[in-house]
């Protein structure tokens, strides 16, 4: 049997190109392996190898986005690899969201299995654990050996598409998806131990973390509605025909501002939703379904509200990480409080 | 205390229907449970678990809930217990559409056993 | 002090005997007609087979409706199953001695959608604890017309009856080791383990009706409020079961004799923890029932002055709602909980894993995704009813192929996902 093919995705510090002052690089394309790559081919002896690496500079892919992505895509597809390997990226922020980043599009387009690993803090591992296999590391280079350990087995694991164990059992981030696997010790065991553990203030991990609720204390009740000025605001990607600002179907990085200023109603021919995650037939019919323009004007008129905030935010709430979520309100809040708005109207899907 | 029992299962018609006020329809489990939850919101309360029963809500076709007739404020956590009942039953697609009579039955039984281990429960009744 | 010793005689096969049952050199010999006997007693019951199961076997008991150690008192108050087979008389304390290995496990066909997997061998063999026991499996059939309420009592009660039958021929075997539980009460182990943290368990216990039910004392736990048991009094069979729908996270009657919690509390008090009580409380479906029950289970939290306590839920969906208002309430009174529950995640492992949640179970341990699928090869003995394994939870229609093979969810295995902790799966 041949060996598997794997293709690496590393940054310039790793391929020993230079620190931040070549970071920004444009994706190249090197044959073998290259850095980290030879650790991985030395485990994996005569059952797969990195038959080639991608280096890019973090700035270059992570200012160059798009372009970067359609670059990188292009040479992984020109190797015909059966596993793609990105990083591992440790604590390095930058380099951990082009990972996460290029795997996931790798995964996505080419419907190659992907493997990625960094260090549970790093602002990549919360963007895309749920999207592709991290596999959690030390916070330094200096746990290379160790994330080698880890990722080597389970990429052969993923390459010959074999049953993938709990996340302990293979070490990468829990993903949200729950795979169940035997214990060594009982339930009862289990259970006593963490209590010992939970008593005497030491670190524990729960086996089932409780779904987390960001509950948001309500402001008091607007007191004068008929003098108050209101704006819409929504996760369900209302936009201008044509998505001019092109909010992401999901996974949204941005949030658009438009201008309402006399419009009465939002009409097919101007407006349309930028929303992956639901049918769009409806919103796109009118999409006053989504942000209702049309019933807030007629309250304006019949003095049941002050005014229409002229301008809208929207945003598509489609996968879209909750820390971006919060980026984007906290900065149009500040604006809708510049702009003496005194309640909004957030609407979802 | 007024109450109805809100149910799809015609054993639970037949066997309480002439004590007890029951609000009978043909309908299915979800139903039952969207039923309620309307209900809640009008100012109902719940009075009985909407997953009563370990019997999957993808295996059994019958559902009865005991609400409170008297109408007053909805209840915050009722209405957290319809809905997460409604995303849970949602969760387990319907397996059975046809059934034998005998395992129907069977079914009908065990959930009229359930909602009148609740009636039990009530105390002007028992 | 309280101090119940229990004797474990080590079962290692068990064989058919035409002469008398007996305990021999570790050997559980039965008597086909002994069995059958006691079973026939009961008008309700009109026929009664027995069949021996032992671990590697292909062989696949189903559908299970209890699983029962065979125990007998030696020395101390009362009998086994009080309110049931004994008098009432408060149990937990002298000696009882334990066919440990051997079990009767009962099959009948109560409902059509009955279920409760065990299998000897092969992938389905991983998942049940009791592969691991030599079963003397009883198949019984009602009288013809007999009311399904009627047909659950009967047979719960000749597993009783039969399982004593069997403790008894321990009473005068030497075990093969003692294993000695001493129980102060909370004023001498305050004293004795003065810095040592205060535990209780919790255990919550299904009580919804028909084959969802659980019994204390012979009391129906649904008519009960919130009490406290010292924990030796379960190795008596204070508390049985009687309920078998979803048994993957159901406990028989033998879970409830070796419940794991208390053993595992026991094995550490004195130690790192002072297991100062047990705590029993049920899981109703009237919801004002559900507020009381769970306000009681925090009050007696701290009545006895516990700094944690281990919470075991019974169910799944309706207990969810029990579980969470036990761990929110007790929580609030600065007691530290930690919960073991299961989950239904689905069968792909993405949904929602229970019916309700809150911040405060922030540790909790899982006894796994009962949703995981599995493929049952087939046996070559089926002792029970093979036809219902088409129906039942975690079954669907047309789910065995031309091969025998079942699909099934691992919710139809008999303690799969045990919720007291007594098996060894998990999930992440």
């Amino acid at each position: 049997m041949s060996k598997i093919r794997v293709v690496q995705y590393i940054n310039q510090f790793f391929a020993q190109i230079g620190g931040e002052e070549k970071a920004d690089i444009p994706a190249e394309l090197r044959e073998g392996p290259v850095g980290p790559g030879l650790a991985f081919n030395q485990a994996w002896g005569e059952e797969a190898e990195v038959v080639a690496t991608i280096i890019c500079g973090d700035s270059y892919f992570n200012e160059n986005l798009e372009k970067a992505q359609a670059e990188v895509l292009e040479m992984v597809k020109s190797q015909n690899p059966d596993l793609f390997i990105a990083g591992p990226a440790f604590n390095a922020g930058r380099y951990g969201v082009a990972c996460g980043t290029i795997a996931k599009a790798v995964q996505d387009n080419l419907n190659i299995p992907v493997l990625t690993g960094m260090y549970a803090e790093n602002p990549g591992a919360d963007m895309f654990k749920k999207d592709v296999y991290i596999v959690s590391t030390k916070n330094s280079a200096a746990g290379m050996r160790d994330a080698v350990k880890t990722m080597a087995p389970f990429a052969l694991k993923l390459a010959k598409h074999e049953a993938i164990g709990a996340s302990c059992e293979e070490g990468y981030m829990p993903n949200g998806i729950r795979v169940n696997l035997f214990e060594k010790e009982r339930g009862s065991a289990r259970a006593v131990k963490m209590l010992l553990a939970k008593l005497n203030n030491k670190p524990y991990t729960t086996e089932f973390p409780m779904p987390s609720f960001d509950r948001v204390a309500p402001n008091p009740a607007v007191k004068d509605m008929a003098h108050a000025t209101v704006a819409l605001c929504t996760s369900g990607g209302i936009v201008p025909h044509g998505n001019p600002d092109h909010i992401e179907s999901s996974s949204a990085s941005k949030y658009g501002e438009y201008d309402i200023e006399g419009v009465m109603d939002l009409t097919a021919e101007n407006w349309e939703t930028a929303h992956g995650g639901y049918d769009p037939v409806y919103a796109n019919e009118d999409a006053d379904r989504v942000l209702p323009v049309d019933i807030l004007r007629e309250m304006e008129k019949s003095g049941r509200i002050g005014k229409l905030h002229r301008y809208f935010y929207t945003t598509v709430g489609n996968g879209t990480a909750v820390a971006s979520s919060k980026a984007f309100a906290a900065e149009y809040a500040q604006k809708l409080k510049a702009d003496g708005v005194d309640c909004v109207i957030m609407t979802s899907t | 205390m007024k109450f109805v029992i809100v149910t799809n299962n015609p054993k639970v018609r037949d066997e309480l229907g002439e004590e007890f006020e029951v609000d009978f329809a043909d309908i299915t489990f979800r139903e039952v449970l969207c039923k309620v939850r309307d209900m809640i919101y009008s100012g109902h309360k719940l009075l009985t678990h909407p997953l009563s029963g370990s019997v999957k809500p993808n295996e059994t076709p019958y559902k009865s809930v005991l609400v409170a007739k008297n109408t007053g404020k909805m209840d915050m956590q009722d209405a957290s217990i319809i809905e997460n009942s409604i995303i849970t039953a949602d969760k387990f697609s319907v397996k059975f559409p046809e059934m034998p009579d005998s395992v129907r039955e069977d079914f009908q039984l065990i959930d009229t056993t359930l909602i009148k281990s609740a009636l039990m429960s009530i105390p002007e009744i028992f | 002090m309280k101090k119940l010793e229990l004797g474990n005689i080590l079962i290692h096969d068990v064989q058919f005997s035409n002469e008398g049952s007996k305990v021999e050199n570790g050997v559980l010999y039965v008597n086909k007609e002994e069995i059958c006997k006691i079973a026939l007693e009961d008008e309700n019951i009109a026929s009664c087979e027995v069949f021996l199961a032992r671990p590697g076997e292909s062989v696949r008991i189903t559908p299970v409706k209890d699983v029962i150690e065979p125990r007998v008192k030696v020395e101390g108050k009362g009998g086994i199953f009080p309110g049931w087979i004994a008098k009432v008389d408060t149990v937990g304390e002298g000696r009882t001695h334990v066919l440990k290995g051997a079990a009767v496990v009962t099959t009948g066909k109560i409902v059509g959608f009955q279920e409760g997997i065990i299998d000897m061998s092969g992938p389905g063999a991983d998942y049940t604890p009791f592969s691991k026991t030599n079963n003397v499996v009883v198949k019984m059939e009602p009288v013809e017309g007999l009311k399904q309420h009627e047909h659950e009592y009967a047979l719960r009660i000749a597993g009783f009856k039969i399982a004593c039958f069997l403790g008894e021929l321990g009473r005068n075997v030497t075990p093969d080791e003692v294993k000695t539980y001493e129980f102060d009460n909370i004023v001498e182990s305050a004293a004795k383990y003065p810095n040592l943290p205060r535990v209780a368990y919790v255990q919550m216990l299904q009580s919804q009706g028909l084959l969802h039910d659980t019994y204390v004392y012979g009391v129906d736990a649904k008519k009960t409020l919130t009490t406290i048991i010292t924990p030796t009094e379960v190795m008596d069979g204070a508390i049985v079961s009687g309920n078998c729908v979803s048994s993957c996270d159901k406990n028989p009657t033998y879970v409830h004799m070796n419940n794991p919690v208390v053993t595992d509390l026991f094995e550490q008090h004195g130690k790192t923890l002072n297991f100062v009580g047990m705590i029993i409380t049920n899981e109703n479906v009237y919801l004002a029932d559900k507020e009381r029950s769970s306000n009681w289970s925090a009050k007696l939290a701290k009545y006895l002055g516990c700094d944690g306590v281990i919470i075991s839920q019974e169910g799944f969906g309706n207990p969810d709602t029990d579980l969470i208002m036990n761990t929110k309430k007790i929580e609030a009174e600065g007691i530290k909980t930690v919960i073991i529950t299961d989950e239904y995640a689905g069968r792909d492992g993405k949904s929602q894993s229970l019916a309700d949640a809150d911040p405060s179970a922030d540790a909790v341990v899982t006894g796994g995704n009962a949703n995981q699928v599995i493929v049952l090869p087939p046996m070559e003995t089926v002792y029970g009813h093979l036809e219902f394994v088409d129906t039942i939870a975690g079954g669907s229609a047309n789910n065995i192929d031309a091969h025998g093979n079942i699909t099934v969810e691992i919710q139809a295995i008999t303690g799969a996902t045990n919720e007291t902790g007594f098996n060894y799966l998990s999930a992440r």
